[in-house]
């Protein structure tokens, strides 16, 4: 003790004096404060620009009943009038019908992956065909799905070859997400559940599942707003319906972007340029809306570290 | 843990009533509820079920309103028309995809690439039959220009021939001057736009450049344009570009220049100066020679045409149906709307649209053709 405090004094020196400020940090660190918030300004410019654009000339659509309740049958470029429902639906049921085969099958494979696989080869060749079909353009899955479908089989244009090559977008996706979440779950749980006499396939369903359940299901909704905004599948492999057509296995179907696309060639009419700016409001907000229910899900679902 | 249960099942519940809500009240507009146009009114002409058609995006905004003038009628029959293109709606047809096409020219009978001919392939789609070619719609093509105190303008083939090929490059062009005696011409140079896309429009607009321009003209009438300028995507860019551009030029179906409020050039045919109108287009087909036999109307037009009073850039937009082979009931569905495309009340709302309807002697024989199919 005594020969640190004999020592202490030679350390008393000023240059260690870190309680003032130095001139030339202190202009670093307002520097580099100024620049990242500039570089927040600047990335915040187009997406504020495009709100705006898209909610100022679309919103008043949105606000008449009949845009939520009306297609567009009968009603041309020229008149005012109909909804986009048809396209709300069909964007919705095809939708759907992806995430239905698309979800059970990530999930199924995360699980894989991250509990079964671990390390062998067989996950190495899944994981390594997983990130080759991440990168795969939505085009490309269309045009594969167009050949299979239509060229191959013989089968006619259909929504539910939409769902189809979604599938292949939509899968990578929520696959790797999930995979993500299962792989955050503390091994102490399987241990604990395993100690307890809880068979593998138990503690997955009981256990690592219900964990990691907030997460999968942000991943989910991730995904699907993904795959709601595309139009490549859209344009090749249904045709567009003015007309409510709910059944996705026969017929031309309606979709949000395809209704945006229909209608872009003719803005220099009203009706039609409002029509436009209105869809792409409506896909803004289904897409928005289905994020905002992955975060309220993520945020109530978390399990507490209590 | 029970508390986060309850609310997932809040939130899933919420989601999902939302949109049982929203699939509970769809609905059509104003659908069979149109007072006075009872599904009943026409008798037995009205089928049911639903049609898919695909094709030409020129004749888009007229069988858009034939289609709602259609369903007022026939409250049950949907038809669908999508527009990609005269060349996707043939293949599409020939592919069994869609159940009738919309094309900017009729059926192609020899093969351009040693594949199979259009004509072939879609009899093949038949069971055996030909296919038809029905002239359905008149769209005219107008010389639509933008420039300052400039109300009317008057061109001939071989000046409008020289402006596109960039042979005349300014306003004041003694050609023009003398065509147009006494208008205030600007002395800038000309900006022409034309379709960078290919497009049954370009196709017409230089068959007629080649046919009236008197040599003017160097490049083969074909759907990619060989001319001068700059390249816009679709009518509505080269509409939207001369709009913005003071002093320019450019040819684009008669609808978007008329939607755009672009001044519309008078075609001199050496029957003296021209003006677009319904009527003065329909003329111009009536000049058209029959370029096919029988029952297949595909038309042959004469765009150096020297009728008085006919207005020569026109372009003829096909359905193309069977005319045998089609399952019953799509085939009578078939019947059913294209007899009313053709029927003097289905053409009379063109016209309202900037289309030419057909002449009374053309729809005579298209309705016959049209009957003729079983």
């Amino acid at each position: 003790m005594t020969t640190l405090a004999a020592n202490k004094p030679a350390y008393d020196g000023k240059t260690l004096d870190l309680t003032g400020k130095s001139g030339a940090r202190a202009f670093k660190n307002t520097l580099a404060t100024v620049l990242i918030v500039l570089c927040f300004l600047v990335a915040l410019v187009p997406l504020l620009w495009i709100l705006w654009t898209v909610i100022s000339k679309g919103y008043h659509l949105l606000l008449d009943p009949n845009w939520w309740s009306q297609s567009q049958r009968g009603v041309t470029v020229r008149r005012v009038g109909g909804g986009a429902y048809h396209a709300i639906m069909g964007t919705l049921i095809m939708a759907l019908i992806c995430a239905a085969i698309a979800v059970p099958i990530a999930i199924l494979g995360a699980i894989y992956l991250v509990e079964y696989g671990k390390g062998t080869k067989a996950a190495k060749v899944v994981s390594f065909m997983i990130d080759i079909l991440t990168g795969v353009p939505s085009i490309v899955a269309a045009l594969f799905i167009y050949a299979v479908w239509i060229t191959v089989f013989g089968f006619n244009r259909v929504g539910f070859a939409v769902s189809l090559s979604l599938v292949l977008l939509m899968l990578p996706v929520v696959l790797r997400s999930t995979e993500e979440m299962l792989k955050l779950v503390p091994d102490e749980l399987r241990e604990a559940s395993y100690a307890l006499g809880v068979p593998k396939w138990k503690t997955i369903l009981k256990v690592v599942v219900p964990t990691a359940f907030g997460g999968i299901i942000t991943g989910v909704m991730l995904g699907l707003a993904r795959v709601m905004g595309e139009t490549a599948p859209l344009l090749i492999l249904v045709g567009y319906s003015k007309n409510i057509n709910l059944n996705p296995f026969e017929g031309f179907m309606g979709a949000l972007p395809t209704m945006i696309n229909q209608d872009r060639t003719e803005l220099a009419l009203q009706p039609a340029a409002d029509r436009v700016w209105a869809a792409a409001l409506t896909l803004i907000l289904l897409v928005l809306l289905l994020n905002l229910l992955a975060r309220v899900i993520a945020r109530f679902s978390t399990i507490k570290s209590k | 843990m029970s508390v986060n249960r309850l609310l997932r099942v809040g939130t899933v519940a919420v989601a999902s009533l939302g949109v049982l809500a929203l699939s509970a009240c769809g609905s059509d507009p104003e659908s069979s509820a149109n007072p006075g146009s009872t599904s009943s009114s026409s008798g037995g002409d009205c089928p049911k079920g639903t049609l898919n058609a695909e094709g030409s995006s020129a004749q888009k905004n007229a069988i858009e309103e034939v289609i709602s003038k259609y369903n007022e009628k026939c409250t049950d029959v949907t038809v669908n028309y999508n527009p990609t293109g005269s060349g996707a709606g043939i293949k599409q047809f020939n592919a069994s995809q869609v159940d009738f096409a919309g094309s900017d020219s009729a059926l192609k009978t020899e093969s351009k690439d040693g594949g199979e001919a259009e004509a072939a392939a879609a009899a093949k789609r038949c069971q055996g039959s030909p296919a038809l070619n029905l002239p359905m719609v008149i769209g005219p093509v107008a010389i639509a220009y933008n420039v300052d105190g400039l109300d009317k303008l008057v061109v001939d083939g071989a000046t409008a021939a020289k402006i596109f090929q960039g042979t005349i490059k300014t306003w004041n062009d003694p050609a023009i001057v003398k065509l147009n005696p006494g208008a205030k011409l600007p002395t800038a140079p000309i900006a022409v736009f034309f379709r960078s896309d290919e497009s049954g429009t370009t196709e017409n607009f230089t068959k007629y450049l080649e046919a009236a321009g008197g040599g003017a003209w160097t490049g083969k009438p074909a759907k990619k344009w060989t001319g001068t300028g700059a390249g816009k995507e679709k009518s509505a860019g080269v509409a939207e570009g001369v709009k913005s551009t003071k002093n320019s030029i450019t040819y684009v179906e008669w609808s978007y220049a008329v939607d755009n409020k672009l001044g519309v050039a008078q075609v001199d045919t050496g029957a003296g100066p021209v003006e677009l109108s319904a009527e003065s287009a329909g003329k111009a087909l009536a000049a058209a020679k029959p370029a096919g036999t029988g029952s297949d109307l595909a038309l042959k037009l004469d765009y150096a045409t020297k009728a008085p009073g006919a207005y020569p850039i026109i372009l003829v937009t096909y359905e193309i149906a069977c005319s045998k082979g089609l399952p019953a009931e799509k085939t009578a569905l078939v019947k059913s709307f294209l007899t009313y495309f053709a029927s003097a009340d289905g053409q009379s709302s063109l016209a309202d649209l900037k289309y030419a309807p057909l002449p009374e002697e053309t729809r005579t024989k298209v309705d016959a053709a049209i009957q003729a199919i079983s």
